[in-house]
């Protein structure tokens, strides 16, 4: 009882000693808290690549035709996001995805994550909010059909637009200073093995054409339920992708915001996805 | 036979497939949309882990798909067939791999990021099923009409509504007891011959027995389970398939009185030695797991021609058996100092997070979520829908770090809510429009004008809203013909009137151009909506609004008229109104409005009027689209002709979570 009564004498009077080892508990216990927390969860600061696209259209086949190198595996509908980890080569010592789905593959690697996202009407939110989101996101490849494009113009240009402009405001509603990182989106004209395949110069000129419609005829539409009357007035411009007030959309125009957008063809069923590798190799 | 059989994740990826006969891939790809995504039918609760036989079949395009779904592991196993074909042997083919697949392959589909699933073995696995259940089912295939019989039962026991669903382990038993019940029926009334003899030569022709679609294609477990005991037994005739079907019915009467109520006295001779079974069957319900064991390797013995490599049929068996062992002793609950211990954690984990949420810590804060929503003018039907599919969602799951239950549940309800109101496509008017008024040079669809119709029941503001809808269009300089189709109601005609005499006026510095189109009173309501649209393609009116008559749902007569209707106006919208207002009738009213439009046809969406007047009230949007699957389009939100608003999942969310 009296070493006790000792001890905290000793404890509560001021001294050098005392002072130190508080201050040193004062400080480092936060820090060590913050690495104990974060090593805890893995996997957070990957940089990743979001697959988007209308259903149908082969994003799980691209998936995992870049995890297994050799070919796609069949796949239906998803309904949850998947992502997988998969490295690009750094030093330019391979070139291709089917080397580097091997296990062996030779030089050093940056390993990132492939996010795959269900592209049903009904389970866009999780894709969408992945975009707003704060992860370290590195390119959006919009997989779309190009075989059958002339029947789903209007809902790929739909779903087209709204990621665009979710990508848009992404740039304009950085809290702090500095300005978010560009974040690029590549148009994967997908199954350019199918005869009616239409080529990547027209897959992107028709898009153009309906995204500008959308465009026109959103800015005209009935306002959202919820938006006050009055309200509406300043928020028109944030509504408009692209140039504000120009005649034509064009990809081009999303350059103003550091979006670039690349309309490249290829196929999942015949490996031809080279370019749309190159095209992630770079981003990451 | 089985055309293919596919094991697939719920991101898409097919991890093993065994493919007999081309199937098309958009039968599975319909199947997922309907059953898992749109949740079409009062199918909610079936996506737990619940066997084949309680998950409803899939019918598309001359197939039938049987399914089981693991929910921990985010699989689920389809096989597909011929909807002429009758496999009885399918649900428990589809159960029996589900368990292998399952205990082998577990481990891999657990792991993080990746999709790679080595499952290469599993072919052997396969075949060994395939072929053990066919030769077993080659026995029953002379049965059918039992099977067919006893399904109707099965129809009733299966859907025991609102209770919870008993652990598997449990039903389970009380169906072995219905099975063994029949047993000494059959043995008794038939004599019984040699197993090597009642197996026929070629097993898989017999099973090829055509069903008459519905309940014959629909294989209860209770009757394979029935066969299954019975296997013994010679393959009865007629007589003992009759008698089979009481048999089961009696037993269920007992259960729900206890045993001693014997006063049914209806009985048969046989009933003496079925009620002595009762008590062995529960023996025998515990000791299902040994008996197949032994059946099966009997059975390998017997069916010459079919090797199959001792080893594997041993270690399936193993897997099958000790599965159902857990199942059966899953029940049983640890020790005071055990439970104890669980209650502490579990405190310090409610508050931490981390915590694995059971069905208990659920059913209080969900029960809470499910009263709010009513007390959001929720219907209860769908609040309860609501509430078992968030919680099927959560059981088994981890809450966050520092995440309590409440912010748990309140997240996974509002994605709930989300994934409920976000219509399938979403609809632009005014680009729909465009593409029927003014098709593309390229395509040969020739122009004509689109047909707008609203329907609902008197009072809900349908002229209201047609005319609010007609002053958007005119805003965007379209001609719009308005008709009135409303021949019943005195004033109805002279109401439109007056509403065009204003639109003409509010517009006409805009450039759109409206007139009416009215016979008068009296007249057949789908002619005068006929004439209407073949005088708007002639003049070259953009858009045709359809106005009809109220209607109240529940009187067949008038809603009859709407088939007619539906079919000489044929409009490329039917939108329904619905106020804001109405309680649990809206249900009601959004499901006879939907059925009313004959075959093939149904509502196109909702208008939600006088949202306005109810504040954070909104629950009558989530009544009507848990009712219809048809999407709300627009709201109204007030009495001026611009007050109108297309619909925004976001909001209605909002509103319905809000506390106030």
């Amino acid at each position: 009882m009296d070493d006790l009564k000792h001890y905290l004498e000793y404890i509560l009077t001021p001294s050098t000693p005392v002072f130190v080892v508080g201050a040193l508990i004062v400080l480092l216990v936060p820090i060590l808290v913050h690495f104990y927390i974060s090593s805890a969860t893995p996997y957070t600061n990957l940089p990743s690549i979001l697959l988007i696209g209308p259903p149908g259209a082969g994003k799980t086949s691209l998936l995992t035709l870049l995890e297994r190198g050799d070919n796609a595996v069949p796949t239906h509908t998803s309904q949850i996001t998947q992502s997988v980890e998969l490295t690009v080569s750094t030093d330019g010592g391979i070139q291709s995805f089917r080397d580097a789905a091997r296990d062996d593959a030779p030089g050093s690697h940056k390993k990132f994550m492939l996010v795959d996202t269900p592209g049903h009407g009904k389970l866009r939110e999780s894709a969408m909010a992945k975009i707003n989101a704060n992860d370290p996101l590195k390119g959006v490849v919009f997989v779309l059909d190009a075989s059958a494009l002339d029947e789903n113009l209007q809902a790929t240009a739909n779903y087209l637009f709204d990621v665009l402009l979710a990508l848009q405001k992404r740039m304009g509603v950085g809290k702090t200073s500095k300005a978010p990182h560009a974040v690029h989106l590549l148009l994967a004209a997908n199954k350019a093995d199918l005869f009616t395949a239409l080529p990547a110069s027209l897959v992107k000129s028709n898009l153009e054409a309906e995204l500008g419609r959308i465009r026109q005829s959103r800015s005209k539409g009935l306002k959202a339920s919820g938006v006050a009357v009055g309200e509406m007035d300043d928020e028109d411009n944030e509504d408009w992708l692209g140039e504000y007030g120009a005649e034509k959309f064009a990809f081009s125009q999303m350059r103003e915001f550091d979006v670039e957008v690349d309309v490249v063809g290829g196929s999942v069923l015949e490996g031809k996805v080279d370019k749309w590798w190159d095209w992630i190799s770079e981003r990451v | 036979m089985l055309d293919t059989f596919e094991i697939l994740t719920t991101s898409g990826v097919v991890v093993w497939s065994r493919s007999y006969a081309a199937v098309s891939p958009s039968i599975v790809n319909s199947f997922i949309t309907d059953v898992f995504i749109e949740e079409k039918g009062a199918i909610a609760g079936a996506k737990d882990d619940q066997p084949t036989a309680s998950n409803p079949p899939y019918r598309a395009d001359q197939h039938t798909l049987k399914w089981t779904f693991s929910k921990e592991l985010g699989v689920i196993f389809v096989a597909v067939y011929r909807s002429l074909l009758h496999l009885s042997w399918i649900d428990k083919l589809v159960d029996n791999l589900k368990t292998i697949f399952v205990d082998l392959y577990g481990d891999q589909l657990k792991k993080p990021n990746t999709t790679l699933v080595h499952c290469h073995k599993f072919d052997e696995y396969f075949d060994q099923q395939v072929r053990q259940l066919e030769s077993s089912a080659a026995v029953k295939g002379s049965q059918p009409s039992a099977a067919a019989l006893v399904s109707d039962d099965e129809a009733v026991s299966g859907n025991l509504g609102d209770e919870p669903p008993l652990p598997p382990g449990l039903k389970h038993r009380s169906i072995a007891q219905n099975g063994a019940q029949e047993l000494p029926s059959t043995t008794e009334s038939t004599p019984v011959v040699t197993p090597s003899n009642s197996r026929p030569s070629t097993p898989g022709t017999s099973h090829l027995v055509v069903g008459k679609g519905g309940p014959m294609a629909k294989m209860s477990r209770r009757a394979r389970k029935m066969q299954n005991t019975s296997a013994p037994a010679s393959s009865g005739d007629e007589g003992p398939a009759r008698k089979a079907k009481k048999a089961p019915k009696k037993g269920r009467k007992w259960n729900a009185d206890g045993y001693a109520s014997e006063e049914d006295d209806v009985q048969l001779d046989y009933s003496a030695a079925a009620n002595a079974a009762t008590s062995e069957s529960e023996a025998e319900g515990r000791s299902t797991a040994m008996e197949s064991i032994d059946s099966s390797t009997w059975g390998t013995k017997t069916s010459k021609g079919q090797f199959v490599l001792k080893d594997l049929d041993d270690e399936v068996n193993d897997i099958l058996a000790s599965a159902q062992a857990k199942s059966t002793g899953s029940s049983s609950s640890g020790g005071l100092v055990n439970s104890g211990f669980s209650t502490i954690s579990g405190l310090f984990r409610n508050v931490v997070g981390g915590k694995t949420l059971t069905k208990e810590d659920l059913r209080k804060p969900m029960d809470g979520m499910k009263e709010h929503l009513i007390k959001k003018n929720v219907a209860p039907e769908a609040a309860v829908r609501l509430r078992d599919s968030v919680e099927h969602e959560l059981i088994g799951l981890k809450t966050g770090s520092f995440e309590s239950i409440d912010a748990r549940i309140a997240k996974a309800m509002e994605a709930s809510l989300t994934k409920m109101l976000t219509p399938t496509s979403s609809l632009d008017l005014l680009r729909e429009v465009d593409a029927v008024t003014r098709p593309s040079t390229f395509s040969s669809v020739k122009p004509r004008p689109y047909v707008i119709s609203v329907v609902g029941v008197n009072g809900v503001g349908k002229s209201t809203n047609l005319s609010k809808i007609c002053f958007f269009l005119l805003e965007n300089k379209y001609k719009v013909l308005v008709v009135a189709g409303d021949t019943f109601r005195s004033g109805a005609v002279e109401q439109l009137k007056v509403h065009v005499r204003n639109l003409k006026e509010l517009t006409q510095r805009e450039g759109g151009k409206v007139e009416l189109f009215e016979k008068g009173y009296g007249g057949d309501a789908a002619t005068v909506a006929r004439d209407a649209v073949r005088t708007a393609s002639n003049e070259g009116f953009d858009v045709v609004l359809i106005d009809t008559a109220g209607r109240r749902h529940n009187d067949q007569r008038l809603m009859s008229n709407l088939e007619k209707f539906a079919k000489f106006a044929n409009p490329d919208k039917i939108l329904m109104v619905g106020e804001a207002l109405v309680g649990n009738d809206s249900v009601a009213q959004a499901q006879n409005f939907n059925a009313s439009f004959g075959q093939g046809r149904t509502l196109d969406g909702f208008i939600i009027s006088k949202c306005d007047t109810v504040g954070d009230m909104v629950g009558t949007i989530v009544s009507i689209v848990h009712a219809t699957n048809v999407p709300v389009l627009f709201v109204g939100v007030g009495q001026h002709y611009e007050d109108i608003r297309s619909f925004s999942v976001k909001w209605a969310v909002k509103k319905l979570l809000s506390n106030n």
